[in-house]
């Protein structure tokens, strides 16, 4: 049991804030789910895109491109 | 209390030979009656059986039934119970405070929602991808896409000529029309074509016509600035079509295809597909 005295507290308010708009109610929640799922798999490959080009900085075809066109 | 009578009448059908009146037996026995007679702790069927070890209820029963008072508790002397309300009061609730969480009752609460969310956002994009990675085996490979596409140089097409170049395994016309030629494609009324189209329909620069140079009747390649309306013609079955590629006379029934084309950035080449 969670004590009641510390539900004032700001992370518990933020808790709550965050549980009423996005939990509450279903389709809210599962839309949340899926967007949050595309906004992943964005994030994800432009991180792993950079680090990739990072790696093998002036090795690729668009790094020696412009000697050539 | 069914239960109780049952064990009792159980009880009360041993036969009297499985254990012989010890002392240390009687002994148990009395010690046993004597404990549950001095604490009622809420096992109350003990007492209100006939079995009851209890000194007054064992004398009841060899009175009674006629039988020998040790065959009852031949079950108690043998094993060895120990009363475990006895020792511990359970009614006492331990205290969990060190277990307890002291955060409010909403952190813990989206906490688990947050982290059944991510979990199916992780699930569904996985599955997602295992999709998309099986579909992807039936799409066209990258050096088949490369062939796709062909690249024209415009610059080298002078005004009031016709190119032809092979495109996916069939001739596309380019022609570099001159402005007369582009007056007459727009004075033509298009009320009387068989498929009535603009010529603003058909291209995207006036001045560059791009064409699929296969006949819409049976598939021939028409012969460039030939038949009647100074257009194409084809020479299999006589279908004649004007300076926009439109179909005038003859048995075609559409004018020529445009397939997909755009512009580069300067203007200076065309890349189809």
């Amino acid at each position: 049991m969670p004590v009641k005295s510390s539900n004032n507290t700001t992370a518990n308010r933020f808790a709550r804030a965050g549980y009423n708009t996005i939990v509450k109610r279903n389709s809210v929640f599962l839309t949340t789910i899926f967007v949050s799922a595309f906004a992943m798999e964005m994030a994800f490959d432009s991180i792993s895109d950079r680090i990739w080009d990072n790696i093998n900085k002036g090795r690729q075809w668009k790094d020696i491109a412009h000697k050539y066109e | 209390m069914a239960l109780a009578s049952k064990l009792a009448q159980a009880s009360l059908n041993r036969s009297f030979v499985t254990l012989p009146a010890t002392a240390t037996a009687v002994r148990s026995v009395f010690g046993r009656s004597a404990f549950y007679s001095s604490h009622d702790d809420g096992h109350g069927h003990h007492h209100e059986s006939p079995a009851t070890p209890s000194l007054s209820g064992l004398k009841t029963i060899s009175r009674n039934n006629n039988r020998s008072f040790v065959t009852a508790p031949a079950g108690l002397a043998h094993q060895k119970r120990f009363n475990h309300s006895s020792s511990r009061d359970t009614t006492v609730i331990p205290d969990f405070g060190k277990y307890k969480s002291n955060s409010g009752d909403s952190t813990n609460r989206a906490f688990s929602y947050f982290m059944v969310g991510t979990t199916g956002a992780i699930s569904f994009l996985g599955a997602k991808t295992t999709v998309a990675d099986f579909l992807s085996n039936m799409a066209a490979s990258a050096d088949v896409l490369a062939l796709a596409k062909v690249e024209v140089d415009l610059t080298s097409i002078p005004e009031g000529r016709n190119v032809t170049i092979k495109w996916r395994g069939k001739p596309v016309f380019i022609r570099h029309r001159t402005a007369d030629e582009i007056d007459e494609a727009n004075t033509v009324n298009i009320a009387e074509l068989r498929d009535p189209q603009q010529d603003a329909e058909r291209v995207q620069k006036p001045e560059w016509l791009v064409m699929l140079g296969v006949c819409t009747h049976l598939g021939c390649v028409p012969i460039g600035e030939a038949g009647d309306y100074g257009g194409w013609y084809c020479p299999c079955h006589g279908s004649h079509y004007d300076i926009s590629g439109r179909i005038r006379k003859g048995p075609a029934p559409l004018n020529l295809e445009i397939p997909a084309y755009a512009f580069n950035e300067e203007g200076d080449k065309v890349v189809i597909g």
